[in-house]
Protein backbone atom coordinates (compact mmCIF):
# COMPACT_ATOMS: atom_id res chain seq x y z
CA UNK A 1 0.00 0.00 0.00
CA UNK A 2 1.29 3.63 -0.94
CA UNK A 3 1.65 6.18 1.83
CA UNK A 4 -0.49 7.80 3.90
CA UNK A 5 -2.28 10.09 1.68
CA UNK A 6 -3.14 6.74 -0.84
CA UNK A 7 -4.65 5.76 2.87
CA UNK A 8 -6.91 8.40 3.41
CA UNK A 9 -8.07 8.68 -0.10
CA UNK A 10 -8.43 5.43 -0.15
CA UNK A 11 -10.93 5.20 3.15
CA UNK A 12 -12.26 8.87 2.30
CA UNK A 13 -13.75 7.42 -1.27
CA UNK A 14 -14.57 4.33 0.27
CA UNK A 15 -16.73 5.96 2.73
CA UNK A 16 -18.53 8.38 0.21
CA UNK A 17 -18.88 5.34 -1.99
CA UNK A 18 -20.77 3.30 0.84
CA UNK A 19 -22.54 6.02 1.64
CA UNK A 20 -24.22 6.33 -1.60
CA UNK A 21 -24.65 2.62 -1.70
CA UNK A 22 -26.79 2.58 1.61
CA UNK A 23 -28.54 5.58 0.66
CA UNK A 24 -29.50 3.64 -2.70
CA UNK A 25 -30.62 0.84 -1.23
CA UNK A 26 -32.65 2.58 2.28
CA UNK A 27 -34.11 5.18 -0.83
CA UNK A 28 -36.88 2.51 -2.00
CA UNK A 29 -37.95 1.83 0.99
CA UNK A 30 -39.02 5.44 2.09
CA UNK A 31 -42.14 6.55 0.79
CA UNK A 32 -41.92 9.96 -0.87
CA UNK A 33 -45.05 11.62 -2.94
CA UNK A 34 -43.49 14.10 -4.85
CA UNK A 35 -46.73 16.08 -5.23
CA UNK A 36 -47.47 16.10 -1.59
CA UNK A 37 -43.69 17.36 -0.68
CA UNK A 38 -44.93 21.00 -2.96
CA UNK A 39 -45.13 23.76 -0.18
CA UNK A 40 -44.60 27.29 -1.76
CA UNK A 41 -44.81 28.72 1.92
CA UNK A 42 -41.19 27.39 2.22
CA UNK A 43 -39.15 28.00 -1.00
CA UNK A 44 -35.75 28.44 -1.83
CA UNK A 45 -34.74 28.18 1.53
CA UNK A 46 -31.03 27.78 2.80
CA UNK A 47 -29.49 25.06 5.24
CA UNK A 48 -31.20 25.11 7.94
CA UNK A 49 -32.82 23.12 10.82
CA UNK A 50 -35.83 22.61 9.53
CA UNK A 51 -34.36 21.32 5.84
CA UNK A 52 -30.79 20.53 6.69
CA UNK A 53 -30.04 21.39 2.58
CA UNK A 54 -32.77 24.18 1.98
CA UNK A 55 -35.43 23.55 -0.43
CA UNK A 56 -36.29 24.16 -3.96
CA UNK A 57 -38.26 26.36 -5.80
CA UNK A 58 -41.58 24.41 -5.16
CA UNK A 59 -40.31 24.17 -1.61
CA UNK A 60 -39.57 20.77 -1.28
CA UNK A 61 -37.05 19.50 0.65
CA UNK A 62 -33.22 19.19 -1.22
CA UNK A 63 -32.14 16.68 1.58
CA UNK A 64 -34.54 14.54 0.48
CA UNK A 65 -34.86 14.91 -2.87
CA UNK A 66 -31.06 14.12 -3.21
CA UNK A 67 -31.71 10.80 -0.80
CA UNK A 68 -34.22 10.13 -3.52
CA UNK A 69 -32.23 10.70 -6.66
CA UNK A 70 -30.06 8.09 -6.15
CA UNK A 71 -32.95 5.84 -7.38
CA UNK A 72 -32.49 6.75 -10.98
CA UNK A 73 -28.48 5.83 -11.11
CA UNK A 74 -28.00 3.31 -8.42
CA UNK A 75 -30.05 0.28 -10.12
CA UNK A 76 -29.34 1.05 -13.44
CA UNK A 77 -25.48 1.98 -12.48
CA UNK A 78 -25.55 -1.70 -11.15
CA UNK A 79 -27.62 -2.93 -13.88
CA UNK A 80 -24.88 -1.29 -16.28
CA UNK A 81 -21.64 -2.44 -14.36
CA UNK A 82 -22.72 -6.11 -14.40
CA UNK A 83 -23.68 -6.02 -18.26
CA UNK A 84 -20.28 -4.88 -19.33
CA UNK A 85 -17.98 -6.84 -17.15
CA UNK A 86 -19.47 -10.07 -16.93
CA UNK A 87 -20.26 -10.17 -20.84
CA UNK A 88 -16.83 -7.75 -21.63
CA UNK A 89 -15.08 -10.56 -19.07
CA UNK A 90 -16.75 -13.56 -21.07
CA UNK A 91 -16.65 -12.15 -24.86
CA UNK A 92 -12.71 -10.72 -24.10
CA UNK A 93 -11.57 -14.68 -22.71
CA UNK A 94 -13.08 -15.99 -26.08
CA UNK A 95 -11.56 -13.81 -27.82
CA UNK A 96 -8.24 -14.16 -26.47
CA UNK A 97 -8.53 -18.26 -26.42
CA UNK A 98 -10.90 -19.34 -29.00
CA UNK A 99 -9.74 -19.46 -32.96
CA UNK A 100 -11.84 -19.88 -35.81
CA UNK A 101 -15.11 -18.43 -36.52
CA UNK A 102 -15.94 -18.11 -33.19
CA UNK A 103 -13.21 -15.57 -32.24
CA UNK A 104 -13.67 -13.68 -35.78
CA UNK A 105 -17.32 -13.10 -34.85
CA UNK A 106 -16.62 -11.71 -31.08
CA UNK A 107 -14.18 -9.49 -32.10
CA UNK A 108 -16.36 -8.50 -35.35
CA UNK A 109 -19.03 -7.82 -32.62
CA UNK A 110 -16.52 -5.77 -30.45
CA UNK A 111 -14.77 -3.74 -33.03
CA UNK A 112 -18.17 -2.55 -34.42
CA UNK A 113 -19.51 -1.74 -30.73
CA UNK A 114 -16.20 0.15 -30.56
CA UNK A 115 -16.91 2.58 -32.94
CA UNK A 116 -19.85 3.86 -31.35
CA UNK A 117 -19.39 7.20 -29.60
CA UNK A 118 -21.21 6.52 -26.38
CA UNK A 119 -23.21 9.57 -25.76
CA UNK A 120 -24.25 9.90 -29.37
CA UNK A 121 -25.20 6.67 -29.34
CA UNK A 122 -27.07 6.64 -26.23
CA UNK A 123 -29.23 9.65 -27.11
CA UNK A 124 -30.14 8.21 -30.80
CA UNK A 125 -31.61 5.12 -28.92
CA UNK A 126 -33.50 7.03 -26.95
CA UNK A 127 -34.81 9.23 -29.70
CA UNK A 128 -36.23 6.12 -31.69
CA UNK A 129 -37.34 3.98 -28.31
CA UNK A 130 -39.52 4.90 -25.90
CA UNK A 131 -36.05 6.24 -23.16
CA UNK A 132 -36.36 4.51 -19.87
CA UNK A 133 -33.49 5.21 -17.48
CA UNK A 134 -32.78 0.72 -17.52
CA UNK A 135 -32.47 0.95 -21.08
CA UNK A 136 -30.04 3.80 -21.08
CA UNK A 137 -28.43 1.52 -18.65
CA UNK A 138 -28.53 -1.02 -20.90
CA UNK A 139 -27.08 0.15 -23.95
CA UNK A 140 -24.23 2.16 -21.81
CA UNK A 141 -23.30 -1.58 -20.12
CA UNK A 142 -23.24 -2.56 -23.98
CA UNK A 143 -21.35 0.05 -25.39
CA UNK A 144 -18.68 -0.76 -22.42
CA UNK A 145 -18.53 -4.01 -23.02
CA UNK A 146 -15.52 -3.80 -26.10
CA UNK A 147 -13.24 -1.64 -23.92
CA UNK A 148 -13.64 -4.13 -21.07
CA UNK A 149 -12.88 -7.32 -23.51
CA UNK A 150 -10.33 -6.00 -25.01
CA UNK A 151 -8.36 -5.51 -21.45
CA UNK A 152 -9.33 -9.36 -20.71
CA UNK A 153 -8.24 -10.57 -23.89
CA UNK A 154 -5.00 -8.73 -23.75
CA UNK A 155 -4.74 -10.67 -20.07
CA UNK A 156 -5.92 -13.98 -21.64
CA UNK A 157 -3.11 -13.89 -24.30
CA UNK A 158 -0.51 -12.76 -22.65
CA UNK A 159 -1.11 -15.83 -20.00
CA UNK A 160 -1.20 -17.50 -22.27
CA UNK A 161 2.34 -18.20 -22.79
CA UNK A 162 2.65 -18.71 -19.01
CA UNK A 163 4.60 -21.77 -18.09
CA UNK A 164 2.29 -21.86 -15.54
CA UNK A 165 -0.72 -22.00 -17.47
CA UNK A 166 1.15 -24.22 -19.75
CA UNK A 167 1.52 -26.88 -16.53
CA UNK A 168 -2.33 -26.35 -15.81
CA UNK A 169 -2.74 -27.64 -19.26
CA UNK A 170 -0.22 -30.63 -19.02
CA UNK A 171 -1.74 -31.61 -15.33
CA UNK A 172 -5.44 -31.59 -16.60
CA UNK A 173 -7.17 -28.82 -15.74
CA UNK A 174 -10.34 -28.00 -17.33
CA UNK A 175 -10.16 -25.20 -19.96
CA UNK A 176 -13.17 -23.51 -18.36
CA UNK A 177 -11.79 -23.58 -15.13
CA UNK A 178 -8.12 -21.99 -15.86
CA UNK A 179 -9.73 -19.07 -18.00
CA UNK A 180 -12.76 -18.57 -15.31
CA UNK A 181 -10.91 -19.18 -12.42
CA UNK A 182 -6.85 -19.08 -12.77
CA UNK A 183 -7.06 -15.98 -15.14
CA UNK A 184 -10.64 -14.07 -14.64
CA UNK A 185 -11.04 -14.20 -11.27
CA UNK A 186 -7.52 -14.78 -10.14
CA UNK A 187 -5.16 -12.35 -12.36
CA UNK A 188 -7.99 -10.38 -13.77
CA UNK A 189 -10.07 -9.10 -10.90
CA UNK A 190 -8.19 -5.74 -10.45
CA UNK A 191 -9.15 -4.80 -13.73
CA UNK A 192 -12.60 -6.06 -13.66
CA UNK A 193 -13.07 -3.81 -10.31
CA UNK A 194 -11.74 -0.89 -12.00
CA UNK A 195 -13.80 -1.53 -15.26
CA UNK A 196 -16.76 -1.85 -13.04
CA UNK A 197 -16.96 1.04 -10.93
CA UNK A 198 -15.81 3.29 -14.33
CA UNK A 199 -19.07 1.77 -15.76
CA UNK A 200 -20.91 2.87 -12.82
CA UNK A 201 -19.32 6.26 -12.58
CA UNK A 202 -20.07 7.06 -16.15
CA UNK A 203 -24.04 5.80 -15.95
CA UNK A 204 -24.24 8.45 -13.25
CA UNK A 205 -22.62 10.87 -15.66
CA UNK A 206 -25.05 10.17 -18.48
CA UNK A 207 -28.35 9.98 -16.23
CA UNK A 208 -26.74 13.36 -14.99
CA UNK A 209 -26.36 14.71 -18.34
CA UNK A 210 -29.77 13.57 -19.96
CA UNK A 211 -31.71 14.36 -17.40
CA UNK A 212 -30.06 17.96 -17.30
CA UNK A 213 -30.69 18.43 -20.91
CA UNK A 214 -34.08 17.32 -20.16
CA UNK A 215 -36.04 15.55 -23.02
CA UNK A 216 -34.72 11.56 -22.04
CA UNK A 217 -33.56 12.00 -18.50
CA UNK A 218 -35.99 11.50 -15.17
CA UNK A 219 -39.19 13.79 -15.99
CA UNK A 220 -39.92 16.10 -13.33
CA UNK A 221 -41.65 15.51 -10.35
CA UNK A 222 -39.10 12.50 -9.72
CA UNK A 223 -36.37 13.52 -8.83
CA UNK A 224 -32.67 12.83 -9.89
CA UNK A 225 -29.67 14.90 -9.41
CA UNK A 226 -29.48 15.93 -13.29
CA UNK A 227 -32.94 17.30 -12.92
CA UNK A 228 -32.23 19.47 -9.94
CA UNK A 229 -29.24 20.36 -11.29
CA UNK A 230 -31.26 21.70 -14.64
CA UNK A 231 -33.15 24.26 -11.92
CA UNK A 232 -30.94 26.25 -12.55
CA UNK A 233 -32.28 27.03 -15.58
CA UNK A 234 -35.31 28.23 -14.51
CA UNK A 235 -33.85 30.36 -11.22
CA UNK A 236 -31.47 31.97 -13.10
CA UNK A 237 -29.37 33.45 -10.30
CA UNK A 238 -31.99 33.89 -7.95
CA UNK A 239 -31.13 31.07 -5.75
CA UNK A 240 -27.95 28.74 -5.56
CA UNK A 241 -28.98 26.76 -2.66
CA UNK A 242 -31.38 24.20 -4.84
CA UNK A 243 -28.61 23.14 -7.66
CA UNK A 244 -25.64 23.45 -5.28
CA UNK A 245 -25.63 20.32 -3.24
CA UNK A 246 -26.94 18.05 -6.00
CA UNK A 247 -23.72 19.47 -8.35
CA UNK A 248 -21.39 18.59 -5.41
CA UNK A 249 -23.41 15.66 -4.94
CA UNK A 250 -22.46 14.72 -8.52
CA UNK A 251 -19.05 15.66 -8.87
CA UNK A 252 -18.15 13.44 -5.86
CA UNK A 253 -19.72 10.37 -6.29
CA UNK A 254 -18.16 10.07 -10.01
CA UNK A 255 -14.70 10.88 -8.82
CA UNK A 256 -14.98 8.83 -4.97
CA UNK A 257 -16.17 5.48 -7.53
CA UNK A 258 -13.50 6.18 -9.78
CA UNK A 259 -10.84 6.63 -7.15
CA UNK A 260 -12.14 4.26 -4.72
CA UNK A 261 -12.35 1.04 -7.60
CA UNK A 262 -8.81 2.57 -8.94
CA UNK A 263 -7.63 2.24 -4.89
CA UNK A 264 -9.56 -1.10 -4.43
CA UNK A 265 -7.77 -2.31 -6.96
CA UNK A 266 -3.90 -1.44 -6.63
CA UNK A 267 -4.79 -2.79 -2.96
CA UNK A 268 -6.15 -6.27 -4.50
CA UNK A 269 -2.84 -6.43 -7.28
CA UNK A 270 -0.32 -5.35 -4.45
CA UNK A 271 -2.10 -8.00 -2.16
CA UNK A 272 -1.51 -10.48 -4.47
CA UNK A 273 1.86 -9.82 -5.83
CA UNK B 1 1.94 -56.16 -20.11
CA UNK B 2 2.70 -54.26 -23.38
CA UNK B 3 4.90 -50.99 -23.30
CA UNK B 4 3.28 -47.82 -22.12
CA UNK B 5 4.37 -45.69 -24.62
CA UNK B 6 5.66 -46.63 -28.38
CA UNK B 7 6.67 -43.11 -30.25
CA UNK B 8 7.46 -44.34 -33.73
CA UNK B 9 9.33 -42.39 -36.37
CA UNK B 10 8.15 -38.44 -34.98
CA UNK B 11 8.83 -35.59 -37.06
CA UNK B 12 8.54 -31.99 -36.10
CA UNK B 13 8.95 -29.16 -38.10
CA UNK B 14 8.47 -25.50 -37.71
CA UNK B 15 8.55 -22.54 -40.12
CA UNK B 16 11.44 -20.26 -39.77
CA UNK B 17 12.24 -17.01 -41.46
CA UNK B 18 15.06 -19.22 -42.99
CA UNK B 19 12.38 -21.73 -43.61
CA UNK B 20 11.03 -24.48 -42.58
CA UNK B 21 13.58 -26.45 -40.23
CA UNK B 22 13.33 -30.28 -39.00
CA UNK B 23 13.75 -30.07 -35.31
CA UNK B 24 12.90 -33.53 -34.93
CA UNK B 25 13.72 -36.02 -37.44
CA UNK B 26 12.25 -39.72 -37.46
CA UNK B 27 12.66 -40.43 -33.45
CA UNK B 28 11.61 -43.24 -32.20
CA UNK B 29 11.97 -44.67 -28.32
CA UNK B 30 9.62 -46.58 -26.11
CA UNK B 31 8.97 -46.57 -22.28
CA UNK B 32 8.16 -50.04 -20.09
CA UNK B 33 5.52 -50.35 -17.45
CA UNK B 34 7.69 -48.93 -14.35
CA UNK B 35 10.66 -47.81 -16.33
CA UNK B 36 12.42 -44.65 -16.55
CA UNK B 37 13.90 -43.78 -19.80
CA UNK B 38 16.62 -40.72 -19.36
CA UNK B 39 16.49 -38.10 -22.90
CA UNK B 40 19.72 -36.83 -22.94
CA UNK B 41 20.83 -33.86 -25.90
CA UNK B 42 22.39 -30.30 -25.70
CA UNK B 43 19.64 -27.66 -25.64
CA UNK B 44 18.28 -27.44 -29.44
CA UNK B 45 19.01 -31.53 -29.84
CA UNK B 46 14.86 -32.06 -29.80
CA UNK B 47 14.48 -34.16 -26.88
CA UNK B 48 11.84 -31.29 -24.88
CA UNK B 49 9.57 -31.86 -28.06
CA UNK B 50 10.05 -35.17 -29.03
CA UNK B 51 8.46 -35.67 -25.21
CA UNK B 52 5.91 -32.41 -25.74
CA UNK B 53 4.62 -34.46 -28.84
CA UNK B 54 3.02 -37.54 -26.78
CA UNK B 55 1.05 -34.88 -25.10
CA UNK B 56 0.44 -32.77 -27.71
CA UNK B 57 2.05 -29.79 -26.10
CA UNK B 58 3.95 -28.85 -29.15
CA UNK B 59 3.19 -25.13 -29.66
CA UNK B 60 4.33 -23.39 -33.30
CA UNK B 61 3.76 -24.36 -37.25
CA UNK B 62 3.56 -26.59 -38.49
CA UNK B 63 4.52 -28.60 -35.36
CA UNK B 64 4.13 -32.08 -35.52
CA UNK B 65 3.49 -33.38 -39.26
CA UNK B 66 4.52 -37.03 -38.83
CA UNK B 67 5.02 -40.22 -36.54
CA UNK B 68 2.92 -42.58 -34.37
CA UNK B 69 2.79 -42.15 -30.76
CA UNK B 70 1.63 -45.44 -29.04
CA UNK B 71 0.17 -45.41 -25.26
CA UNK B 72 -1.23 -47.96 -23.94
CA UNK B 73 -3.77 -47.22 -20.86
CA UNK B 74 -4.39 -51.08 -20.46
CA UNK B 75 -6.61 -51.57 -22.70
CA UNK B 76 -4.30 -52.05 -25.74
CA UNK B 77 -2.14 -49.53 -27.00
CA UNK B 78 -3.66 -46.21 -28.90
CA UNK B 79 -1.85 -44.30 -31.47
CA UNK B 80 -3.33 -41.04 -29.79
CA UNK B 81 -1.53 -39.74 -33.73
CA UNK B 82 -3.93 -42.13 -35.72
CA UNK B 83 -5.63 -39.27 -37.45
CA UNK B 84 -2.89 -37.49 -38.16
CA UNK B 85 -3.18 -38.37 -42.07
CA UNK B 86 -6.03 -36.19 -42.28
CA UNK B 87 -4.37 -33.40 -40.38
CA UNK B 88 -1.38 -33.18 -42.06
CA UNK B 89 -1.61 -33.19 -45.84
CA UNK B 90 1.35 -32.90 -48.71
CA UNK B 91 1.09 -29.92 -50.86
CA UNK B 92 3.71 -29.44 -53.22
CA UNK B 93 7.03 -30.65 -51.61
CA UNK B 94 6.41 -29.71 -48.29
CA UNK B 95 3.60 -30.59 -45.33
CA UNK B 96 0.77 -28.90 -44.76
CA UNK B 97 -1.09 -28.69 -41.57
CA UNK B 98 -4.49 -27.82 -40.69
CA UNK B 99 -4.98 -26.29 -37.30
CA UNK B 100 -8.39 -26.76 -36.52
CA UNK B 101 -8.49 -30.30 -37.16
CA UNK B 102 -5.38 -30.68 -34.84
CA UNK B 103 -6.88 -28.71 -32.15
CA UNK B 104 -9.26 -31.49 -32.68
CA UNK B 105 -7.26 -34.08 -32.18
CA UNK B 106 -5.73 -33.08 -29.51
CA UNK B 107 -8.59 -32.51 -27.52
CA UNK B 108 -9.99 -35.75 -28.21
CA UNK B 109 -7.49 -38.19 -27.85
CA UNK B 110 -4.17 -36.50 -26.01
CA UNK B 111 -6.77 -33.73 -23.54
CA UNK B 112 -8.57 -36.90 -21.80
CA UNK B 113 -4.86 -38.01 -20.81
CA UNK B 114 -3.69 -35.37 -19.28
CA UNK B 115 -2.99 -34.67 -15.45
CA UNK B 116 -4.73 -38.06 -15.37
CA UNK B 117 -2.88 -40.97 -17.27
CA UNK B 118 0.27 -38.13 -18.34
CA UNK B 119 1.28 -35.60 -17.03
CA UNK B 120 4.53 -33.03 -16.80
CA UNK B 121 6.93 -31.25 -14.91
CA UNK B 122 8.81 -28.72 -16.39
CA UNK B 123 11.97 -25.75 -15.78
CA UNK B 124 11.52 -23.34 -14.25
CA UNK B 125 9.43 -24.47 -10.87
CA UNK B 126 8.65 -20.77 -9.80
CA UNK B 127 7.14 -19.84 -12.85
CA UNK B 128 5.19 -23.42 -13.54
CA UNK B 129 2.98 -22.19 -10.24
CA UNK B 130 0.46 -20.30 -10.03
CA UNK B 131 1.15 -16.90 -8.32
CA UNK B 132 -1.77 -15.99 -6.90
CA UNK B 133 -2.97 -19.82 -5.47
CA UNK B 134 -1.38 -20.66 -2.53
CA UNK B 135 0.83 -24.20 -2.84
CA UNK B 136 -2.31 -26.19 -0.80
CA UNK B 137 -4.82 -24.72 -3.47
CA UNK B 138 -2.57 -25.97 -6.02
CA UNK B 139 -2.11 -29.34 -4.67
CA UNK B 140 -5.93 -29.69 -3.66
CA UNK B 141 -6.79 -28.87 -7.38
CA UNK B 142 -5.31 -32.30 -8.44
CA UNK B 143 -6.55 -33.66 -5.55
CA UNK B 144 -9.96 -32.55 -6.83
CA UNK B 145 -9.59 -34.03 -9.55
CA UNK B 146 -8.35 -37.29 -8.59
CA UNK B 147 -10.68 -37.81 -5.99
CA UNK B 148 -13.43 -35.97 -6.59
CA UNK B 149 -15.50 -37.22 -3.62
CA UNK B 150 -13.48 -35.37 -1.20
CA UNK B 151 -14.49 -32.94 0.93
CA UNK B 152 -12.64 -29.36 1.47
CA UNK B 153 -11.02 -30.84 4.68
CA UNK B 154 -10.32 -34.06 3.09
CA UNK B 155 -8.79 -32.65 0.22
CA UNK B 156 -6.35 -29.97 2.42
CA UNK B 157 -5.80 -33.73 4.37
CA UNK B 158 -4.67 -35.20 1.04
CA UNK B 159 -2.62 -32.28 -0.56
CA UNK B 160 -0.55 -31.96 3.05
CA UNK B 161 -0.11 -35.87 2.98
CA UNK B 162 1.61 -35.20 -0.61
CA UNK B 163 3.41 -32.55 0.27
CA UNK B 164 4.83 -33.98 3.34
CA UNK B 165 5.17 -36.65 0.57
CA UNK B 166 8.11 -34.81 -1.50
CA UNK B 167 9.59 -34.12 1.76
CA UNK B 168 8.61 -30.41 2.87
CA UNK B 169 10.08 -30.03 5.89
CA UNK B 170 6.73 -28.33 7.03
CA UNK B 171 4.01 -29.43 4.96
CA UNK B 172 1.82 -27.39 7.08
CA UNK B 173 2.77 -23.91 6.55
CA UNK B 174 3.90 -24.66 2.98
CA UNK B 175 0.32 -25.05 2.50
CA UNK B 176 -0.67 -21.87 2.95
CA UNK B 177 2.44 -20.22 1.63
CA UNK B 178 2.75 -18.96 -2.20
CA UNK B 179 5.25 -19.95 -4.52
CA UNK B 180 6.85 -16.70 -4.15
CA UNK B 181 7.54 -17.53 -0.80
CA UNK B 182 9.28 -20.49 -1.30
CA UNK B 183 12.87 -21.73 -2.64
CA UNK B 184 13.41 -22.78 -6.41
CA UNK B 185 14.05 -26.41 -4.72
CA UNK B 186 10.36 -26.44 -2.51
CA UNK B 187 8.67 -24.92 -5.52
CA UNK B 188 9.84 -27.62 -7.95
CA UNK B 189 8.94 -30.13 -4.78
CA UNK B 190 5.49 -28.70 -4.94
CA UNK B 191 4.95 -29.04 -8.97
CA UNK B 192 6.57 -32.78 -8.03
CA UNK B 193 3.17 -33.31 -5.79
CA UNK B 194 1.04 -31.14 -8.20
CA UNK B 195 1.52 -33.81 -11.14
CA UNK B 196 1.73 -36.99 -9.05
CA UNK B 197 -0.91 -36.32 -6.66
CA UNK B 198 -3.76 -37.50 -9.73
CA UNK B 199 -1.34 -40.68 -10.00
CA UNK B 200 -0.91 -40.64 -13.75
CA UNK B 201 1.35 -43.56 -14.94
CA UNK B 202 3.56 -41.47 -17.23
CA UNK B 203 5.53 -38.57 -15.53
CA UNK B 204 7.06 -36.39 -18.16
CA UNK B 205 10.27 -34.43 -16.09
CA UNK B 206 11.51 -31.40 -18.84
CA UNK B 207 15.08 -30.53 -16.96
CA UNK B 208 13.27 -30.03 -13.70
CA UNK B 209 16.84 -29.17 -11.80
CA UNK B 210 17.69 -26.53 -14.48
CA UNK B 211 17.98 -23.23 -12.63
CA UNK B 212 18.39 -25.13 -8.72
CA UNK B 213 21.56 -25.07 -6.74
CA UNK B 214 23.97 -28.15 -6.93
CA UNK B 215 22.92 -29.60 -3.62
CA UNK B 216 19.49 -29.03 -4.07
CA UNK B 217 19.56 -30.53 -7.87
CA UNK B 218 21.03 -33.45 -6.14
CA UNK B 219 17.92 -33.69 -3.32
CA UNK B 220 15.27 -33.45 -6.26
CA UNK B 221 17.06 -36.67 -8.17
CA UNK B 222 16.90 -38.47 -5.01
CA UNK B 223 13.40 -37.52 -4.35
CA UNK B 224 12.39 -39.11 -8.28
CA UNK B 225 14.17 -41.60 -7.29
CA UNK B 226 12.58 -42.45 -4.68
CA UNK B 227 8.80 -41.37 -5.51
CA UNK B 228 9.22 -43.93 -8.70
CA UNK B 229 10.91 -46.72 -6.48
CA UNK B 230 7.78 -49.22 -6.37
CA UNK B 231 7.60 -48.81 -10.13
CA UNK B 232 4.21 -48.06 -10.68
CA UNK B 233 4.82 -44.98 -12.78
CA UNK B 234 7.14 -44.64 -15.63
CA UNK B 235 9.16 -41.40 -16.18
CA UNK B 236 10.44 -40.07 -19.57
CA UNK B 237 13.49 -37.94 -17.48
CA UNK B 238 14.79 -35.10 -19.91
CA UNK B 239 18.46 -33.65 -19.33
CA UNK B 240 21.53 -32.13 -20.55
CA UNK B 241 23.01 -33.66 -17.24
CA UNK B 242 24.63 -37.37 -17.84
CA UNK B 243 25.12 -37.85 -14.05
CA UNK B 244 21.91 -37.11 -13.61
CA UNK B 245 20.32 -39.42 -16.15
CA UNK B 246 22.49 -42.45 -15.08
CA UNK B 247 21.50 -42.10 -11.52
CA UNK B 248 17.99 -42.43 -12.31
CA UNK B 249 17.19 -43.96 -15.48
CA UNK B 250 16.72 -47.89 -16.47
CA UNK B 251 17.51 -46.99 -20.23
CA UNK B 252 18.79 -43.60 -22.19
CA UNK B 253 18.29 -42.41 -25.00
CA UNK B 254 20.78 -39.61 -26.65
CA UNK B 255 19.54 -36.93 -29.07
CA UNK B 256 21.65 -35.04 -31.12
CA UNK B 257 20.15 -32.77 -33.82
CA UNK B 258 16.87 -33.91 -33.79
CA UNK B 259 18.03 -37.60 -34.15
CA UNK B 260 18.60 -40.37 -31.52
CA UNK B 261 22.28 -41.31 -32.04
CA UNK B 262 21.98 -44.05 -29.63
CA UNK B 263 20.05 -46.14 -27.33
CA UNK B 264 21.71 -47.99 -24.51
CA UNK B 265 20.40 -49.73 -20.91
CA UNK B 266 22.53 -48.02 -18.18
CA UNK B 267 23.53 -51.14 -16.42
CA UNK B 268 25.23 -51.85 -19.95
CA UNK B 269 26.44 -48.55 -19.98
CA UNK B 270 27.76 -48.64 -16.78
CA UNK B 271 29.40 -52.37 -17.45
CA UNK B 272 31.16 -51.01 -20.36
CA UNK B 273 29.11 -53.41 -22.91
CA UNK B 274 29.31 -53.02 -26.80
CA UNK B 275 31.01 -49.89 -28.35
CA UNK B 276 30.02 -45.89 -27.51
CA UNK B 277 28.45 -43.76 -30.22
CA UNK B 278 31.50 -40.98 -30.56
CA UNK B 279 28.88 -38.11 -28.92
CA UNK B 280 28.21 -40.52 -25.67
CA UNK B 281 31.57 -41.35 -24.94
CA UNK B 282 32.53 -37.19 -25.73
CA UNK B 283 29.51 -36.91 -22.88
CA UNK B 284 30.91 -39.21 -20.94
CA UNK B 285 34.15 -37.88 -21.08
CA UNK B 286 33.17 -34.52 -20.30
CA UNK B 287 31.95 -35.39 -17.22
CA UNK B 288 34.75 -37.41 -16.17
CA UNK B 289 32.81 -40.51 -16.69
CA UNK B 290 34.77 -43.64 -17.74
CA UNK B 291 32.95 -47.04 -17.71
CA UNK B 292 35.27 -50.00 -18.84
CA UNK B 293 34.65 -53.20 -19.90
CA UNK B 294 35.60 -55.77 -16.94
CA UNK B 295 38.52 -57.29 -18.39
Amino acid sequence: MGGRAERIAFWGSGAIVALVIAIGLVSPLIGYDPAAAVDYEQKLLGPGAGHWLGTDAQGRDVAMRLMKGTEAFFLPGLMAAGIATMAGALLGAIAGYAEGWGRTLVVGFLQLVDTLPRLIFIILVCTILNPSITLIAGVAGVLFIPSIATVIRRKVEALGSEDYILAHVAHGFSTTRILLYHILWLQARPLLIRQATYVFGYVLFVETALSYLGDYGVQEPTPSWGNMVAQTRELGGASAWPWVFPAVAIAVTIAAFLAFGNLLARRDEEAIR
Amino acid sequence: MSRLLDVRDLVIEFDTRHGRKRVVDGVSFHLERGEVLGILGESGSGKTMSTLAVLGLVGGRPGVVQGQVLFDEGAGPQDLLADLGRVVKPRGDRLVKNDRRWQRLVHRTMRPLWGRAMTAVFQNPRHSLDPLMTIGAQVEESVRLAQPELDRAGRAGRAVEWLARVQMNDPKRVHSSYAHELSGGMCQRAMIAVALARAPMLLIADEPTTGLDTTVRAEIVALFRELLADRRRSMLYISHDIREVLFLADRIIVMRHGKVVETVAVADLKAGVGERHPYTASLLAAADLAFEAAA
